[in-house]
């Protein structure tokens, strides 16, 4: 007598083990894949919630600085007329890395060492550094990660801005062809604030295995160097006070700031630094953020014998 | 010329800055199978391992894997894998995503990744825990997803430092179990460190035994367990006469806390010694296998030949 199956229909096969022998992707992907994972550690996606709150609270934040400049600029001008809000020198673009940097660099003082400390404290870099992969190419990975997301945190609220005061003007196409040269103004210190931002921030998290540890420090550095270098820089007279100055880490991207928009914010309208001219505030800027990046990759280069 | 095997050392000494010779002109090859390596804490294992993944350079002397010079190019990496004896994972994500984030970092393409991150957490036990964060899983489910990383991208060798560390009883003989089951079964040839003597002959198919940077045994496990075996055997009175008897047999004794000690032994060496009792007349009180420990073997300068 034949015996009937229990269950009709589908069938379970354990196939085993598989060998792999399709493509290895050299190089190229783990760097990929270093880069992919920073962006997902910095906007906590794939984490829980708390992982999120951090990044979206600061964003949601400069968003909204920039929506409400917007909001009350269209509303003068429909308050007052055509151009009020110019004629009161209300804030704009040039203005807003002013108001934002505090907010940009808390976030990048909280943020930063999630990419770099938590590799360290977990024994993960360990895992990276037996694949195909050096100590360079992961630092910069996380470095490319870090600078798309201080991009975002600082071109996305400018872009809102300028897209309100087109849409909040009276006259939308006028505003746009007398304002469009503000785009590659606000781009250009955009980008200078989130390199500098970046490589800074990274610096100091490579020296320290424990986050807190590197967003204390990097809190200090902006919130005791800022008002004691301004200090100083006005006690002392001539090139002296001036280069002091020079020191004031919140001041260095927003003086490249001034030399995109050709006026000064309220933080630097006082700085000595002012009178060294747009060339040495920029040179100063590029070698800032070049000597940090370069600092940061010989840390993780020395990784890889 | 004999083939160069999946690993080879030849003639490495490893100095470091400090003036400690931690390897000195060790040269072995290591075949398809699995192979333990045995030391002590500090012998020089964990550096032979970091020299053949390319994480130190050695001193003089030359590593080999997979036919290549480890330091010569890092893309050979992408055929290694590595398991660390410390922690080496991160707390927040799941082990589905960790692996496949680890197999992309191996080079594999980010479909093929998740595959094989599905699979790996199969075949070592974890396929129904792989969505829960691993900060919660327990020691033994941590040891596993350490295998597992080292396997999702399918290496030719991988290396195992000291895997059944932490581990309970059953913890230690599943994790034994899925390293016999990572060669037989997934045809991964394994390099496993340990300081336990039985893990490694229980395990493995050769040995290399380390001791102060020099290799002192080197071969087959099922010769060397023979050769680290012994007899002890404690009788009431007679011993003397015990141990002329056992020598006209051809089998030497030494006297060791109370009792002999018979080296050297095999399966005949009960049928010798009830011979020896039975020819002295010394009446036996207690009879017992016995292992040296692998303290005698470094004090002897190397296993017996």
């Amino acid at each position: 007598m034949s015996r009937e199956p229990l269950v009709q229909g589908g069938t379970v096969f354990d196939i085993g083990y598989q060998r792999y022998d399709g493509p290895r992707e050299g190089r190229q992907r783990p760097r990929r894949a270093v880069f992919k994972d920073g962006l997902r550690i910095a906007f906590g996606l794939g984490r829980g919630p708390r992982a999120k709150l951090l990044p979206w609270t600061f964003i949601s934040l400069l968003c909204l600085i920039a929506l409400i400049m917007a909001l009350i600029a269209g509303a003068a001008d429909r308050i007052a007329g055509q151009g009020a809000a110019e004629r009161a020198n209300l804030p704009s673009h040039g203005d807003f890395n002013a108001f934002a940097s505090m907010l940009l660099f808390a976030f990048a003082a909280l943020a930063a060492p999630e990419l770099l400390c938590r590799d360290r404290r977990d024994g993960v870099l360990s895992l990276y550094l037996v694949r195909p992969l050096t100590g360079s190419d992961y630092v910069m990975a996380r470095w490319s990660a870090f600078l798309v997301v201080m991009l975002l945190a600082a071109l996305l609220p400018q872009t809102i801005l300028f897209i309100g005061l087109v849409l909040g003007d009276l006259e939308p196409m006028v505003y746009f062809r007398t304002h469009w040269l503000d785009v590659p103004r606000f781009l250009g210190a955009g980008v200078a604030m989130a390199t500098y931002l970046t490589s800074l921030a990274l610096l100091v998290a490579s020296f320290t295995s424990r986050r807190a540890y590197a967003s204390v420090f990097l809190v200090g550095l902006f919130a005791i160097t800022t008002p004691f270098t301004a200090g100083l820089a006005q006690e002392l007279p001539g090139a002296v006070g001036q280069w002091v100055s020079m020191f004031n880490v919140t001041n260095i991207p927003l003086h490249v700031n001034d030399v995109f928009f050709g006026a000064t914010t309220e933080l630097t309208e006082d700085a000595p630094a002012r009178e060294l001219g747009s060339t040495m505030l920029v040179g100063w800027w590029a070698l800032t953020t070049a000597l940090a990046t370069t600092v940061l990759w010989s840390r993780y280069r020395r990784m890889t014998p | 010329m004999t083939a160069p095997g999946i690993l080879a050392a030849e003639h490495l000494t490893k100095d470091y800055p400090n003036g400690v010779r931690a390897l000195d002109d060790v040269s072995f090859t290591i075949d398809d199978g699995i192979t333990g390596i045995l030391g002590e804490n500090g012998a020089g294992k964990s550096t032979a391992i970091k020299i053949l993944l390319g994480l130190l350079r050695p001193t003089s002397g030359r590593a080999l894997v997979l036919g290549q010079d480890a330091n010569a190019d890092i893309t050979v990496r992408a055929r290694l894998g590595y398991m660390p004896e410390h922690d080496c994972l991160p707390s927040q994500v799941s082990a589905a995503e960790f692996l496949t984030h680890m197999a992309e970092v191996s080079g594999l393409p980010p479909k093929v990744a998740r595959t094989r991150a599905a699979d790996t957490l199969r075949h070592t036990g974890l396929f129904e825990e792989r969505y829960r964060a691993i900060g919660g899983y327990s020691t033994g489910m941590k040891q596993r997803v350490k295998l597992a990383q080292s396997l999702v991208h399918d290496p030719a060798v991988v290396f195992l430092d000291e895997p059944t560390a932490g581990l309970d009883p059953a913890g230690r003989e599943e994790m034994l179990d899925l390293i016999r089951k990572t060669h037989r079964e997934f045809g991964i040839s394994v390099l496993f460190s340990s300081h336990l003597m039985g893990d490694v002959e229980r395990t493995c198919d050769r040995i290399i035994v380390i001791n102060g940077g020099h290799v002192v045994h080197h071969g087959e496990v099922a010769g060397f367990t023979r050769e680290m075996e012994t007899v002890f055997i404690e009788v009431d009175h007679g011993r003397e006469g015990l141990i002329a008897a056992l020598a006209a047999r051809g089998v030497t004794a030494s006297e060791d806390a109370g009792g002999l000690v018979l080296s050297g032994v095999d399966e005949s060496i009960y049928d010798i010694v009830r011979d020896a009792l039975v020819a002295s007349g010394a009446p036996l009180r207690r009879m017992a296998p016995r292992r040296r420990a692998l303290t005698e073997l470094f004090e002897r300068g190397g296993a017996p030949a």
